[in-house]
């Protein structure tokens, strides 16, 4: 091999090792957003140079589970541990907030001066029934040449001793025997009526709205089903109810409905087939919900507020809260809903927050509200 | 005189048997205790097999996704499997072919660095491949059987089309276009991608010989040849695989990308750094400067190197931008575990060189160094099966599939939720049909494609993509005869409580439990288009075993003993490579 070749054999190695190199640093600097999804939106250098910065950088952690680092860069860490600052965002109890992930966030400056800031995070959790938003207005403060968040830490719930009488209706069934299938009951199934039911356009379908009333004296597992019927009396599509309705009926109960039929229109709509389907199922009325202080709100940011107490001694892990509004007449409008994220501790209040949709809020004169629960069991 | 002998003898390459058995001491034990099965995909495999085995003339599987073609997946070594499992069954079938797709990469990379380096050097990089990290990961770890199964028949090709292009051989070419339809036929995106990172470099190193050895190719002769055996590989492997082009052409994936770790970055995410860079190349990063460099200072050499550099840096997944650039889209759809497979195939014949020039001057020390080095770089990626495992839990899953064959659970359809990679096993096990599966590319229904989650057993893991696809089956439930839900994980119970399921039934002591809709419709079979027509179930149950059955038999056809390494390197001697009676 000739001295020239090996030469440009060598210039030829550092040429490719100086590339390799290139691309790595190219790489991590800039990490592409298939790379970003496996460090929580972090690249190699994260500056605090601004007050959005910080929080930015804050949220990034958080969204990478990286509660130490987001910890130790708080300015008042001082004033609470890092397993409280971790249950502050995640629950001090298992509940939605518990497992879920931090999908996004977003940042808004809302104040500042040389020497502190106020920013709004929001951010949105991606639990195992959707997406729930959390708000916090954070105080950022300068500290030197970078700036850091004070987190305004919500410390855990106390909850008094007490003794908490438990005197609720409890339905218990009794199946046919221990080799039946238990599917094939051998009572009739609970009388279940639609009470109300309309349709709606939307711009994302059509919406069947409803009522559906208990009118047995047994408790039913319910559920309604809806076919849109083509004005050529072929069907169109099938849809259910799915979790807009309480699925659990104590006698005498009513749940709202809703269901949605994305891209329908309601102009190739000539009729509508409602099936709703009940079984006999053991139920019991607690845990017992209090709803307290709702409020209808007006556009904008139309919503109904108001708090819910867990009248039980049992954790409830995670309540559903059901909307359902009418107009002066008690004509129907809408049926809304709101998962808390929060576990609904004995006694203490919860705040909830249905949003209503702008153009229908001038329409809603009253509501009515209902809440059901899952707990997976314990006490505090 | 034997100063000589010892002299000639220090530059004879390794014997085949050797190498062989060097496979077959490592790797056997490990198969025999079916170490794979606690890998990513090799359940997915034997579940492949397992239909092949039942329904050899209709790919149309209706176990998974209420229904899917398994044409979307080159079926060769599945096929395999469920041939030699009327012997051994099919766990130990599977292992059986594994073992073959071993032997055969020793074979292959001897033969195949053999174009490149001496008869010595290339022994020892196939008893480098023996210990290499991305072959035992790949097996051991991630249950590549298609890949493992395809580059090895790749690299047996490659000496044929070089002989063929170089020299105009006609028993090469037809082997060469039997051995890679046989590849195409165990592992598309081996075929497609080995073209560029094997087939050019070989093509290239054909080109810049063609005044060697006293055979002077013409350049025209040369392009021609190319042409002509580009040609009928091409053709040949459009019959073979044909439904499954036709498959990929009439339902492209164009299914939102799901994420995978081999994209991570590996320097911001260092456990995949581990997983995908580490394991894979073990003590291999040692020798990266010398491949750079003899790599880029042998003239020759240089092809192997750019193949091997493009691999390399494809391989990096999202540490450069290299690969996002040059795939495209198709970066968020492959994984890039298989591209450091493939870069450290093509290092392996300048890791030979390096090997044979440490043994050549530090002699013992150096041989025990490197002994060393290949069983920890060995033990490392088959080890991690253990330290990263694909299954976080065991569990038996065949108290599920009870349940489902009996009354009458199995006319409807299920779905599991925190069950991991035991879902290809349990649709094993049972004959009730599930909406979900592993095989993401062959899935059609739109709940599963819209929002760029992975199987629905493991929802969670792919956050709001994962949970909204979930969410959109159990909507749909009634229209699929989704009444049973297998959960394994409480995360998923307050979805399943507000959607209207119900507790049901307990199993495995109470950690799996049984969730139930009520009023769900039986299931009936999905009347969907991708249903192949019967003649597209004859060209796939014939066409790819049949293309491994023409190449076993086309290498049977004796050939000139003749290779450009024995003009490059004379001291081979006859007699000392058993592989030249055998396939050339």
């Amino acid at each position: 091999m000739s001295d020239g070749s090996e030469n440009g054999g060598a210039m030829l190695a550092v040429v490719l090792i100086a590339a390799t190199i290139a691309f790595v640093v190219i790489g991590t600097m800039w990490p592409t957003k298939a790379a970003l999804a496996y460090t929580g939106g972090q690249g190699l250098t994260s500056s605090s140079s601004t007050p959005e910065a910080a929080v930015q950088n804050l949220g990034d952690e958080i969204r990478a589970s990286a509660w130490q680092k987001a910890y130790d860069g708080l300015a008042n860490k001082a004033q609470f541990t890092e397993q409280e600052f971790e249950h502050d965002l995640k629950g001090y109890y298992p509940s939605l907030r518990t497992y879920a992930t931090l999908d996004r966030f977003e940042v808004f400056p809302l104040h500042a001066s040389d020497s502190d800031a106020e920013v709004r995070l929001k951010l949105y959790w991606s639990s195992v029934v959707g997406i729930s938003e959390g708000t916090r207005d954070l105080h950022v403060v300068r500290a030197g040449d970078r700036w850091q968040v004070e987190w305004p830490i919500v410390k855990k719930p106390v909850v008094p001793p007490q003794v908490i009488p438990v005197n609720y209706l409890r339905w218990d069934v009794i199946y046919r025997g221990a080799g039946d299938d238990w599917g094939a009951q051998d009572v009739e199934a609970p009388h279940v009526r639609i009470v109300d039911m309309r349709p709606v356009e939307r711009a994302e379908g059509v919406v069947i709205l409803g009522e559906l009333l208990n009118e047995d004296v047994v408790p039913a597992y319910v559920s309604v089903n809806a076919t849109l019927i083509g004005k050529n009396q072929q069907p169109i599509a099938t849809e259910g109810s799915f979790d807009k309705i309480s699925h659990l009926l104590l006698p005498k109960q009513v749940t709202p409905f809703l269901i949605n039929f994305p891209n329908a229109t309601l102009a190739d709509v000539g009729s509508v087939r409602m099936t709703p389907f009940s079984t006999l199922v053991p139920a019991s009325a607690d845990p017992v919900i209090e709803i307290d202080n709702e409020k209808l709100n007006p556009a904008p940011d139309a919503s109904l507020t108001g708090q819910v107490i867990n009248q039980s001694g049992q954790v409830v892990n995670v309540a559903h809260v059901l909307g359902t509004f009418y107009d002066s007449t008690g004509h129907l409008v809408w049926v809304a809903d709101e998962y808390l994220d929060r576990a609904l501790l004995p006694q203490t209040p919860e705040s909830f927050n249905i949003h209503i949709p702008e153009d229908l809020a001038r329409q809603i004169s009253s509501e009515r509200t209902i809440v059901s629960t899952y707990s997976s069991g314990g006490s505090v | 005189m034997q100063k000589t002998e010892l002299l000639e003898r220090s530059q004879r390459p390794l014997p085949l048997s050797l190498l062989l058995m060097a496979a077959v001491a490592v790797h056997l034990p490990l198969l025999l205790m079916k170490l794979p099965l606690k890998s990513y995909d090799t359940n997915f495999h034997i579940f492949f097999a397992s239909h092949y085995l039942h329904h050899w003339w209709d790919p149309w599987n209706p176990k998974w996704y209420a229904g899917f073609s398994q044409t979307t997946y080159p079926p060769l070594p599945q096929q395999w499997v469920a041939v030699v499992s009327h012997v051994l069954g099919l766990e130990m079938a599977y292992m059986a072919v594994q073992l073959a797709a071993i032997l055969l990469l020793v074979v292959g990379v001897y033969r195949f660095a053999t174009l490149w380096v001496s008869p010595r050097a290339a022994s020892y990089a196939a008893l480098a491949s023996v210990f290499l990290g991305s072959e035992s990961f790949l097996v051991y770890s991630a249950g590549q059987l298609g890949t493992t199964a395809a580059a090895p028949l790749y690299l047996n090709a490659l000496p044929f089309l070089f002989s063929w292009v170089r020299r105009g051989s006609g028993r090469s070419f037809i082997k060469a276009v039997a051995l890679f339809t046989a590849a195409a036929a165990a592992h598309h995106a081996t075929l497609l991608f080995g073209s560029f990172f094997f087939a050019l470099p070989v093509l290239a190193l054909a080109y810049l010989d063609r005044d060697e050895d006293g055979e002077r190719v013409a350049p025209p002769a040369f392009f021609a040849r190319t042409l002509a055996i580009i040609a009928i590989v091409g053709a040949a492997i459009a019959v073979v695989l044909l439904p499954f082009w036709i498959a990929l052409i009439h339902y492209p994936v164009t299914q939102t990308p799901i994420p995978h770790p081999s994209r991570a970055n590996y320097i911001l995410s260092p456990q995949w750094g581990m997983n995908y860079f580490v394991v894979p190349y073990g003590a291999l990063i040692l020798a990266l400067p010398f491949v750079f460099w003899r790599g880029s200072t042998e003239k020759h050499l240089r092809p192997l190197l750019l193949g091997f550099w493009v691999a390399f840096l494809l391989g990096l997944g999202g540490t450069t931008p290299v690969g996002p650039v040059l795939l495209g889209r198709a970066f968020n759809v492959l994984t890039m575990e298989r591209f450091s497979y493939w870069a450290t195939l093509l290092a392996l014949p300048i890791v030979g060189v390096l090997a044979v020039e440490l043994v050549a001057r530090f002699r013992m020390r150096a041989a025990v160094s490197l002994t060393i080095l290949a069983a920890f770089t060995c033990a490392l990626a088959v080890g991690w099966t253990t330290y990263h495992p694909a299954d976080a839990e065991d569990f038996d899953v065949s108290p599920v599939a009870a349940w489902l064959n009996r009354d009458g659970h199995d006319q409807y359809r299920y779905v599991t939720l925190g069950f991991g990679n035991k879902i290809s096993r349990l649709a094993m096990m049972t004959d009730a049909g599930s909406v979900d599966g592993e095989w993401n590319s062959g899935r059609m229904l739109p709940e599963l494609t819209r929002y760029g989650g992975g199987a629905l057993t493991s929802s969670k893991y792919f956050g709001t993509a994962g949970l909204e696809a979930l969410r959109a089956m159990l909507m749909h439930a009634d229209h699929y005869g989704l009444k049973w839900v297998f959960v394994r994980d409480e995360y998923y119970d307050p979805l399943l409580t507000f959607a209207g399921w119900r507790p049901v039934d307990h199993l495995n002591d109470g950690t799996i439990t049984i969730w139930s809709k009520d009023g769900v419709p039986p299931a009936q079979p999905l009347n969907a288009p991708q249903i192949p027509p019967h003649w597209q179930d004859v060209i796939w149950g014939v066409c790819p075993f049949g293309s491994s059955i023409v190449a076993i038999l086309v290498l049977l056809i004796p050939e000139k003993r003749r290779q450009a390494a024995e003009a490059r390197y004379p001291a081979v001697r006859d007699g000392e490579l058993g592989l030249g009676r055998m396939v050339s």
